[in-house]
C-alpha cells in the first residue's frame, strides 16, 4: 500500500499487516513511489476545492496535496484515466469535464512527464466519444500528450489478481501496467449497477474483459480490480454530477462547483458520495458496497470524520 | 505492364474501393453498388425472374449492348472475378504456357459449351420465377469473395500485424499506431466461399481462366452477341504460324490455325498481339465470319428445361410454401433485413452478393445456409445474438444493387418491422428463477418491454409489447442467459412492403415505434457494446431494497 493512506493511517487503523501483504504483491505500479507516503504526511488526506473555474479548482486541489511534482517525476510515463466513455457533451456529465482533464495533464507536463496518455476503453463509438467529450480538443497543445481509445485485446495484458475474491485475473491495458504513474480523473456520477461510478469503478475503463465483472458480482469485482490497478492520485470532477441516470445518462445533472483530490481512492470516492445528492437523496459512503468493501480490505479509508479534509476556495 | 493488366488493376481497385465504401457511415450517393450493377447476367437474370424491368440494373444491359461492338471486353478488363483469377493464378502458378495443341480452341471445345448450358439453366429457372443468378453471376461471386472472405481476412491480418509490431511501434516513432482499432467482421458460410475460391484458382492450373472458359454464365451471355461484334482480332499475312499466340491465349480462343479466332471466347485481352513476333496481329474493325457460339440446340434445350425443373424443385420444396400466404412451416425463418421486399420478390431480386452484409454496422446481417432452402443460400438474415440492427444505420438498403432491400431513409427503415421478440419463459431469469433482471428492457431502443407483476413471482417479469417491437434484436443480443437467449426475435408481424411508406403503414396498423430519447440522442455505433451501462441480474442480486440501484 505504498501511497494511498499514509503511514500514520496504517498504524491507526491497524491494517499494517494486510497492507504489507498487498504491497508485496501486485504493487508493481507503485513500488517506485513508496517514499511518497512519508512525504505526504504533512498534507491533507482529502482536498475539496470550490469555485467556478474547473482548471483553477483542479490546480488548487492538487497543489494542496503537494503539487503534481509530488506524484510525477521528470521522465515519468503517466496514464490519466478520465471518463470519456459516452458520446455526449460536458453538460451531460457522463464524461469528465475536459478542462479538469486538461489541468491535470498540463500539471503532469509541467512536472516533466515524458509521456502523458489519456486512455479509456469506451462504450460508445470511439469517434463520437473523442469528439463529443471534447477531451482531445481541449487538451491540444500539451507536449508529450496523447488521447486514445483503447480497444482490441492486443493492447491488454493478462494480469493476476492475487487477493481477488471474485476475480483471479483480468486483462489490463499494457500501457497502464508499464506506466510510472496512474491518475484517476473521474466525474461524479451515479451508476445503475455500482451505485456510483467514481475513481474505483472508473478503472474498469482500463480493463478489457469487464463483462465478467457483472457476472461475478460487480461490487466485489471492482474491489478486486483496484487491489491491482490503483491510482496514485485521484482528482474527482464535481463541477457537476450526474445524480441519476448514470452511467450513460441522460439524468439529473447537479452543479456542485467543486473538485476533490486525494492520494486515497477510497477516501476520494467516499467524499464524493457524501457531498453529492444521488437519486434525489443523500447517502453515506458505506452504502455503496464497493467503497465499503475496499475500505474493509485496507485499500483506503472510508471514515471521513477521522480524515484531514482541507476545504479551499479558488 | 500491358494495357490489359493496367485496366484490370484499375477496375479491380475501383471495385474494392466501392465495396469498402459500403460501410457505416455511408456517404449518400457514393454508389457502392455501382460495380455490381454492371453485371449483365445479374441484370438479365434478375429482370426475367422478377418479370419486371429494373431501372437500376441498366448498366448491366449497357455492358451487354457494348459487347456487340467490343466483344467480351468486360471479361478481359473489367470483371473483378476474371481479374482475381488472373492475378491469383499468376501468383500461385507463375506464367504458365500450355502447348499449342492443348490450348487451341478446338481442343476443349466441348467443355466450352458447358457455360451456355449453365446460362440456359439460370434463364430457365428465371423464366419459372426462381433466381439462381447468384450461383454464376461473376459480380455476385466476386463481391461475396471480397466482402465476406477477403475483408474479414484483411482485418485479421491487420490486427495480427499490429500485434506483432506492438513492441517496436513506440521505438520507431509510430506510437499512435498502437491504438488503431481494427474492425472485426465475421461471416457464416465463409468456409464455403473459401473452398469455392480455392477450386476456381486450382482449376485454373489445368486451363487458365478455367471458370471463365467453361463455366461462367455471364461470359456465355456476353458471348452471344460476339457473332456480330465489330471490334475483333485480326491476323494479316505476315503470320508465320509459330503458334505463340495460341499458347498464350488465356481463353483458348485461338484456333488450330492461329489466323482464326473464336470470337465468342476472346476476351480482348490483347495478349496475342503483344506476343506475336512478327506483329501480324492487331485488333480493329473486322469482317463478319461464321458463328463460333457452339452450344448445341440439345444443350440449350436441356439447360432451359433443367432450369425450369430446378425452379420447380425449389417451388415445390417446403421452404417455398410459406410464401403462399401460409404460416411459416418451419421454425426459425430467416429474419430479413429492414426494408427487404416481400419474400418472393426479395428472393427474385436478391443476387446474394453480400454487399449488405459487408456494409452492416453491427455484423448482424449474415449469409444464411439453407434456412430458406437451397436457393436461399447466401441470402441475408439477421443474427441478433451476434449483433442487432442499429437504429442509426440503414446501410444495407443503401448498398443493395438490385433493390431487393429498399433504399429507405432512416425513419422509414426504423419502421420496417423485421419481426417480433418473444420471451422464452423456460429460460428467462425472471420467469424461471425469479431473479431481478431488466436487461432486455434497458437495451430496447423502443420501450417495447414491460414488466407486469404476476402471482408467485416477487420480481415483475418482462412482456413484449408487439406494437412497439421492431424486431431489431437488441434484447436477444444482450440477454444474459447463457447460450440461446431467453428472448428471441421471430418473423411474426414483419412488415414487408414492395412500395409505399413504412411509417404510414405502421401507423395504419397501429404500431408505435418510438425510440427512447436516449437512443435517438446517442445513436452512435456500438452504443450497447459490452454489457456496461446495463444492470445485470448479478448486480441487483434480486433484492428489492427500496433504494436506488447499487446502494444498500
Amino acid at each position: 500500500m505504498p501511497t494511498s493512506p499514509n503511514r500514520r493511517d496504517f498504524l491507526k487503523t491497524g491494517l499494517v499487516t494486510t497492507a504489507t501483504v498487498l504491497a508485496a504483491g501486485p504493487g508493481f505500479l507503485l513500488n517506485s513511489r513508496s517514499s511518497h507516503a512519508a512525504e505526504s504526511a504533512s498534507y491533507p488526506d482529502v482536498v475539496i476545492a470550490k469555485g467556478r473555474d474547473p482548471e483553477a479548482m483542479t490546480r488548487a486541489a492538487v497543489d494542496a496535496l503537494g503539487g503534481m511534482k509530488a506524484f510525477v517525476k521528470p521522465g515519468d510515463k503517466v496514464v490519466i484515466k478520465p471518463n470519456m466513455s459516452f458520446g455526449s457533451g460536458p453538460a451531460a456529465a457522463s464524461n469528465t469535464h475536459p478542462e479538469v482533464v486538461r489541468a491535470v495533464a498540463q500539471m503532469c507536463s509541467e512536472a516533466g512527464a515524458s509521456r502523458i496518455s489519456i486512455l479509456d476503453n469506451v462504450l460508445h463509438s470511439p469517434n463520437e466519444c473523442l469528439k463529443k467529450s471534447k477531451i482531445p480538443d481541449t487538451c491540444q497543445g500539451i507536449p508529450n500528450l496523447n488521447v486514445n481509445v483503447i480497444k482490441g485485446d492486443r493492447l491488454f495484458r493478462e494480469t493476476p489478481i492475487k487477493d481477488g475474491k471474485s476475480l483471479k485475473t483480468m486483462k489490463v491495458a499494457s500501457e497502464v501496467l508499464d506506466a510510472d504513474v496512474l491518475i484517476a480523473v473521474p466525474v461524479g456520477k451515479s451508476h445503475s449497477g455500482a451505485g456510483v461510478s467514481l475513481s474505483m469503478k472508473g478503472m474498469m475503463g482500463l480493463v478489457l474483459d469487464r463483462g465478467v465483472f457483472h457476472q461475478r458480482g460487480l461490487q466485489q469485482s471492482i474491489v478486486d480490480m483496484v487491489s491491482v490497478i490503483k491510482p496514485q492520485l485521484v482528482v474527482i470532477d464535481g463541477t457537476r454530477i450526474l445524480s441519476d441516470g448514470g452511467p450513460g445518462g441522460p439524468g439529473k445533472v447537479i452543479p456542485l462547483n467543486l473538485v476533490i483530490a486525494s492520494r486515497d481512492m477510497v477516501a476520494a470516492d467516499a467524499q464524493m458520495v457524501a457531498l453529492g445528492t444521488w437519486y434525489g437523496r443523500s447517502f453515506e459512503p458505506k452504502q455503496v458496497s464497493h467503497i465499503k468493501l475496499a475500505a474493509e480490505r485496507g485499500l483506503g479509508r472510508i471514515d471521513l470524520d477521522k480524515l484531514t479534509v482541507k476545504n479551499i476556495t479558488s | 505492364m500491358t494495357f490489359q493488366r493496367t485496366a484490370q488493376s484499375v477496375t479491380l481497385t475501383i471495385f474494392v474501393i466501392l465495396l469498402a465504401s459500403a460501410a457505416y457511415p455511408y456517404m449518400e450517393g457514393s454508389a457502392a453498388d455501382f460495380f455490381l450493377r454492371l453485371d449483365p447476367l445479374a441484370a438479365v437474370g434478375t429482370m426475367i425472374a422478377a418479370k419486371a424491368f429494373i431501372w437500376i440494373l441498366i448498366p448491366g444491359l449497357i455492358i451487354l449492348a457494348l459487347t456487340f461492338i467490343l466483344g467480351r471486353f468486360f471479361c478481359g478488363h473489367i470483371c473483378p472475378m476474371g481479374s482475381t483469377i488472373d492475378f491469383l493464378s499468376r501468383i500461385a502458378f507463375g506464367k504458365r504456357k500450355l502447348p499449342a495443341d492443348q490450348n487451341n480452341y478446338e481442343n476443349d471445345r466441348r467443355f466450352k459449351a458447358v457455360k451456355y448450358v449453365f446460362l440456359a439453366v439460370i434463364i430457365g429457372a428465371a423464366m419459372a420465377g426462381v433466381s439462381i443468378v447468384s450461383f454464376g453471376s461473376p459480380l455476385s461471386l466476386a463481391t461475396r469473395i471480397y466482402g465476406l472472405l477477403f475483408y474479414p481476412l484483411l482485418m485479421f491480418l491487420l490486427d495480427l500485424g499490429l500485434r506483432l509490431l506492438t513492441p517496436i511501434l513506440p521505438i520507431i516513432g509510430l506510437q499512435s499506431w498502437l491504438y488503431i482499432d481494427v474492425p472485426k467482421a465475421s461471416f457464416d458460410t465463409n468456409g464455403l466461399i473459401a473452398i469455392f475460391l480455392i477450386a476456381v484458382i486450382g482449376f485454373a492450373y489445368l486451363r487458365p481462366r478455367f471458370w471463365c472458359r467453361y463455366l461462367c454464365p455471364a461470359g456465355a451471355l456476353m458471348a452471344l452477341p460476339t457473332n456480330c461484334s465489330v471490334f475483333r482480332r485480326r491476323v494479316d499475312d505476315k503470320c508465320i504460324n509459330c503458334g505463340k499466340c495460341v499458347r498464350m491465349c488465356p481463353m483458348g480462343a485461338i484456333k488450330n490455325d492461329p489466323k482464326l479466332t473464336a470470337f465468342s471466347e476472346c476476351v480482348m485481352c490483347l495478349n496475342c498481339q503483344s506476343v506475336c513476333p512478327v506483329n501480324a496481329i492487331d485488333f480493329g474493325l473486322a469482317p463478319q465470319v461464321p458463328a463460333t457460339v457452339d452450344v448445341t440446340r440439345r444443350g440449350l434445350l436441356v439447360g432451359l428445361t433443367s432450369g425450369i425443373l430446378a425452379a420447380g424443385v425449389f417451388r415445390t420444396g417446403i421452404d417455398a410454401q410459406k410464401s403462399e400466404g401460409l404460416k411459416p412451416l418451419k421454425s426459425g425463418d430467416p429474419i430479413r433485413p429492414p426494408g427487404a421486399l416481400p419474400e418472393n420478390e426479395f428472393m427474385d431480386k436478391c443476387i446474394r452478393c453480400g454487399e449488405c452484409m459487408k456494409g452492416c454496422l453491427t455484423n448482424t446481417l449474415q449469409p444464411i445456409w439453407f434456412k430458406a432452402g437451397l436457393e436461399g443460400i447466401f441470402s441475408p438474415a439477421l443474427m441478433p445474438r451476434l449483433g442487432a440492427c442499429a437504429t442509426n444505420c440503414n446501410v444495407c438498403g443503401q448498398v443493395c444493387p438490385t433493390g431487393a432491400i429498399r433504399r429507405l431513409p432512416l425513419i422509414e427503415k426504423n419502421h420496417a418491422k423485421m419481426g417480433t421478440a418473444a420471451i422464452d419463459r423456460r429460460t428467462c431469469l425472471v420467469w424461471e428463477r425469479d431473479k431481478k433482471c431488466l436487461v432486455c428492457d434497458e437495451v430496447c431502443p423502443y420501450n417495447a418491454i414491460e414488466f407486469k407483476p404476476v402471482p408467485n413471482l416477487t420480481n415483475a417479469p418482462p412482456f413484449v409489447d408487439e406494437m412497439r417491437c421492431t424486431g431489431c434484436g437488441w434484447c436477444e443480443n444482450k440477454c444474459p442467459v447463457h447460450g440461446e437467449a431467453a428472448i428471441r426475435v421471430n418473423t411474426s408481424g414483419q412488415l414487408r412492403l414492395a412500395s409505399g411508406s413504412y411509417v404510414e403503414r405502421a401507423k395504419e396498423l397501429g404500431f408505435a415505434f418510438k425510440q427512447k430519447s436516449k437512443t435517438s440522442e446517442q445513436a452512435s455505433p456500438g452504443m450497447f457494446e459490452g454489457i456496461e451501462g446495463v444492470t445485470s441480474p448479478a448486480d441487483g442480486a434480486g433484492k428489492d431494497t427500496g433504494l436506488p440501484p447499487g446502494f444498500e
